[in-house]
């Protein structure tokens, strides 16, 4: 069986693009995958993952049954909630060093320190809820939700992908027109990434990710849609562009600017979903699945990073609040920047390639000890 | 904008009271709370202002905003950075009684300060509105997408009943943005204030600058001395609202 690599490399891509994009004021933001549309590495991630879950629990299910297929989506699922848990610890930890230096004149009023550092007891159970996401723990509570309801869609696609889309399609719809939102702690707030909203284009993926023997009806949609999505991609880079170059010099008119902003990311708005659709149409066009670029020397840490995404996402957290927190304390100058970048991409690829290492050698088959 | 602005500023300050130290006490008295020339020679657009003054009438403005409005760190809505404005605006313009209201409430968030528009705003009939917003957004973590689209609303409704309006952004410590993300939020008030031709005043921006050349400490700060660094950073954006707010006055 030949991997799709496309779905391992695009994603590595995504991981490290939401690192570069976790820390705050960094050059590289112009670059990473916000620069070239209105979608976002987070799409990226979602769709994927939504894909290659349909892909795997797909033949879970066909081959031993919905049991054991449901149980293995929410082993994985709690996998995922202990790697939250393990960044929450990290958040409490970053947030306690700098406690001390809360008792700062010009916030206390604003702010009561935070108030989860107040009442930490309560803060505690409520990120064991999923209910607090403070920033950088927004992503895994929706990748939680999603593998927990996960099963039915699977269900759902093994009849009949409409099955699982309509019901989707339809809860995302009212999100847009209704703005239907999933309350979070503290009150008054809602999770960043509303799962209502989110939940479609996972589903997405997992219908185009199932239909592996669809292969030809895929080839038709590719084909009749190259053109509407090569003009939407285009219009939105050059649209982005603008407002890009607009917010460095003031001169450089931003297309569309008061029309279409502020795109809603929380409720992925329509706009985010057809310019990452476009940018789906163009990369399954134009990308092979088993591009040379791709199985290059050079890709491979990126392709690595995909491979191990959860791993690497959470490392990428760490980093970020890593890089964040000294390029704070001691500098956030064009040096400091480009080191913490370096160090931090340098560390996700060797880490993917120590785990893809400790992998292939854990699956070696051991020889027989002589006696 | 902010990153291109901060590479230049460093050396531009530099030179610039490297300049006045060597002009030597012939010059007026040193700023205190001096900041890169870029900082504060926007010119920003307040017509009705601007026409009030002319015609020496009598003018109000409101200052609308959260804790660091009202002076809560300082101990006193006299030391607040609205009254500091008002102390000097009456000196500026001597021929028109300048009235600044003062309608700060803390912990307030973007949506909480629009619902107080009609009364703490409108009612009081003011030519210019100072909104000073987002940091309990940001702690709260609010969606920065209403966020944006709250302050729009706003700024559109002060545009319709012709009130001027000056956008006040976030305050700068270096232990809060470990912790607190300002920079969706900061981006998004900036980019309201640019969509509707708003001014934006950059506190952000200058309390920082004060932060790294140490003119100011705002972390470490021994409890005895918490009041008066307030009440001195807050007479000092005063001060530079005042001077920005002369620029649009021709």
């Amino acid at each position: 069986m030949s991997r799709d690599l496309r779905l391992d490399f695009f994603r590595g891509v995504a991981l490290i693009c939401i690192f570069i994009d976790h820390i705050p004021e960094n050059y590289l933001n112009y670059f990473t995958l916000s620069a070239i549309g209105f979608s976002d590495a987070a799409e990226v991630f979602i769709f994927i993952s939504g894909f290659t879950a349909a892909l795997v629990y797909g033949r879970a299910l066909a081959a031993r049954g919905a049991l054991i297929a449901t149980l293995q989506v929410w082993r994985r699922a709690w996998q995922l909630y202990v790697a939250h848990i393990f960044l929450f610890v990290i958040f409490i930890a970053e947030v306690s060093y700098t406690v001390r230096a809360f008792n700062n004149p010009m916030y206390n009023e604003e702010m009561g320190v935070g108030d989860f550092l107040e009442r930490p007891h309560i803060a505690v159970v409520q990120a064991m809820l999923l209910q607090f996401q403070p920033t950088y723990l927004d992503i895994l509570p929706l990748y939680i939700v999603l593998l927990l309801i996960f099963p039915a869609v699977l269900l759902g696609l093994r009849r009949n992908p409409l099955m699982a889309l309509i019901p989707s399609a339809l809860i995302y719809l009212a999100v847009q027109i209704f703005s239907v939102d999933l309350p979070a702690y503290p009150s008054g707030s809602v999770w960043t990434f509303n799962p209502l909203a989110w939940q479609f284009l996972f589903v997405l993926g997992a219908v185009l990710g199932h239909a592996e023997t669809g292969a030809r009806d895929r080839e038709r949609v590719v084909q009749a849609a190259f053109w509407p999505a090569l003009i939407i991609a285009g219009a939105a880079l050059a649209i982005r562009l603008s407002w890009t170059f607009h917010g460095i010099w003031e001169a450089v008119p931003a297309i569309f600017l008061r029309e279409l902003w502020p795109v809603s990311k929380g409720n992925l708005s329509p706009l985010r979903m057809v310019s990452f659709f476009a940018l789906v149409m163009l990369v399954a066009r134009w990308v092979s699945p088993q591009a040379r670029f791709m199985r290059a020397v050079a890709s491979r840490p990126v392709v690595l990073c995909g491979r191990h995404s959860l791993e690497i996402f959470c490392l990428s957290i760490l980093l970020s609040a890593l890089g964040h927190f000294l390029m704070s304390e001691i500098s956030s100058g064009f040096a400091m920047q480009a080191a913490v970048n370096l160090v931090g991409v340098a560390t996700m690829c060797l880490t993917a390639g120590l785990l893809d290492w400790y992998r292939a050698v854990q699956r070696m088959p051991v020889a027989p000890t002589a006696s | 904008m902010t990153f291109w602005r901060r590479f230049l500023g460093g050396p531009i300050a530099v030179a610039g009271l490297a300049v006045s130290a060597a002009l030597g006490p012939g010059l007026a008295r040193a700023d205190d709370c001096a900041t890169p020339p870029e900082l504060t020679d926007a010119e920003p657009s307040l017509p009705h202002l601007a026409e009030r003054l002319k015609a020496h009438q009598p003018v109000t403005i409101v200052a609308i905003g959260g804790a660091s409005t009202i002076g809560q760190a300082a101990g006193s809505p006299d030391l607040s950075y609205p009254h500091r404005l008002e102390q000097s605006l009456a000196k500026d313009f001597p021929g028109s009684p300048v009235t600044v209201v003062n309608k700060g409430v803390a912990r307030q968030s973007a949506k909480q300060m629009l619902e107080r528009f009609p009364t703490d705003v409108f009612a009081e009939d003011p030519v210019l509105v100072a909104w000073e917003v987002g940091i309990t957004d940001a702690v709260r973590d609010t969606d920065i997408d209403d966020f944006a689209a709250t302050l729009q609303t706003g700024v559109e409704e002060l545009k319709n009943r012709a009130i001027d309006t000056i956008l006040v952004d976030m305050q700068f410590s270096r232990s809060s943005t470990t912790v607190i993300n300002f920079e969706g939020y900061l981006k998004a008030l900036h980019r309201v204030g640019d969509l509707a031709d708003a001014y934006v005043f950059p506190r952000f921006d200058m309390m920082r600058y004060w932060s790294e050349q140490k003119v100011f400490n705002f972390d470490d700060v021994a409890a005895e001395d918490r009041a008066r660094l307030a009440a001195r950073v807050y007479e000092c954006l005063g001060l530079k609202m005042a001077k920005v707010i002369r620029r649009a006055i021709p």
